[in-house]
């Protein structure tokens, strides 16, 4: 067998991954071509129970532009009954994606945590369906700006072993309760 | 081809996670629910049948110096596929893994299979060296899921059973100490279960040398 020379060598490697690469690229367009749709549809929805969940009774949302400094603040949607402001403070694994009701006086009316990538079993409790989850969130009701983590008056108590998590989503409640302030 | 050495190599004798020790990250991180194990050991187990049977056929095609390239941009492929799925058709599920789906792309557990078995054995034989290592990896986490879930918020079947899938309550929450779905929780964990599995499996075998003689 003739000795390859030093170009078809790396002519084979390059070609062999290129072409790798290639295939590959093209299996992952289809199926993201495929889920595309779903993935879209499956955000929607939870944007729209969301709101549903912050704004009770809410039937009909414009959104409203607005823009903070610190850009916690993502969208503001107002409703007949307050506004719904959607947040994305920084926790403990990332930006934790949360719609926050806002009565027209100032109140949280509740919390409703969209997407997140918080530990799970702690911080993830935070957003679960679960009886702690939905206590830890109840909490929020009625309180206005300012909250902070401790047992007095507006204030909430942190998930244990979830400070980070907790905090974080303080502050975004209050960034929406802030952004509510400026609009009204 | 062997399936039921295969089977007994990744349960046990060549368990990937209990005796190999690979793809500890993950196996850390998620166990903290019966729901998120059965999940992470579904997702490893489907990539690894894919990866193992893609590398395989390609085996003769792919030149040795560039294989880790290749493997992984495989791996990578699969992985970014099921996580698309898995976003698209179970959103609850992907939202539980959260990012250690596309992690699975550097579980050593996958590219080591595809170095140790499929770049070396055939389409049928890797085929089931992925079952087999992924049924293996999936036991391993349920166990650790398991004592760590109990231990750790005293619940059984997290995300699968119960109410709003909070579990079946075997003792209250507030005995249970919450350390154990911690990562030092998960360290603990990992190190008494390989120990008491490294055990056993000596014992097994001691009892198989005398027997012999």
């Amino acid at each position: 067998m003739k000795k390859e020379s030093t170009l078809m060598y790396i002519l084979r490697l390059t070609v062999t991954l290129l072409a790798i690469c290639a295939v590959v690229a093209l299996a992952l367009a289809g199926v993201n071509t495929i889920t595309k749709d779903q993935i879209a549809a499956n955000k929607a929805a939870k944007t729209t129970a969301a709101l549903q969940q912050v704004l009770p009774g809410v039937t009909d949302v414009t959104e409203v532009s607005f823009t903070d400094a610190t850009g916690t603040v993502r969208k503001v949607y107002k409703g007949e009954s307050g506004y719904a402001v959607e947040v994305a403070p920084n926790g403990f694994g990332g930006a934790i994606t949360m719609m926050v009701g806002v009565s027209a006086e100032g109140q949280v009316l509740g919390i409703s945590v969209i997407s997140h990538a918080e530990t799970p079993g702690l911080g993830a409790v935070a957003a679960a369906n679960t009886d702690k989850g939905v206590s830890f969130r109840d909490q929020f009701a009625g309180l206005v700006s300012g909250i902070t983590i401790g047992d007095g008056e507006n204030q909430i108590s942190a998930i244990s072993g979830a400070t980070i998590s907790s905090q974080a989503i303080v502050d975004g409640v209050n960034a929406a309760l802030e952004c509510v302030k400026k609009l009204g | 081809m062997d399936f039921k050495k295969q089977l007994k190599e990744g349960l046990l004798t060549k368990n990937p996670v209990l005796a190999q020790l690979l793809g500890m990250c993950s196996t850390l991180a998620i166990t903290t629910s019966l729901f998120n194990g059965l999940g992470m050991g579904a997702a490893v187990t489907i990539i690894l049948i894919c990866s193992n049977v893609l590398i395989s056929a390609l085996r003769k095609v792919i030149p040795s110096q560039i294989r880790i390239a290749a493997y992984i941009v495989i791996i990578a492929g699969f992985v970014t596929m099921v996580d698309l799925l898995l976003q698209a058709f179970l959103p609850d599920l992907a939202e539980s893994l959260g990012v250690f789906i596309p992690l699975i792309v550097v579980n050593c557990v996958i590219l080591g299979r595809a170095e140790a078995f499929a770049s070396k054995n055939g389409v049928l034989a890797s085929a089931v060296d992925g079952l087999c290592q992924g049924i293996g990896y999936t036991v391993a986490l349920v166990v650790m899921c398991v004592i760590r879930e109990l231990l750790g918020s005293g619940t059984f079947g997290g995300g699968l059973l119960g109410e709003n899938g909070a579990g079946i309550q075997i003792f209250p929450a507030d005995f249970a100490a919450l350390q154990m779905i911690m990562p030092v929780g998960g360290f603990l964990t990992m190190g008494f279960v390989v120990a008491g599995f490294q055990w056993l499996l000596r014992k097994v075998e001691n009892k198989k040398k005398e027997g012999s003689k």
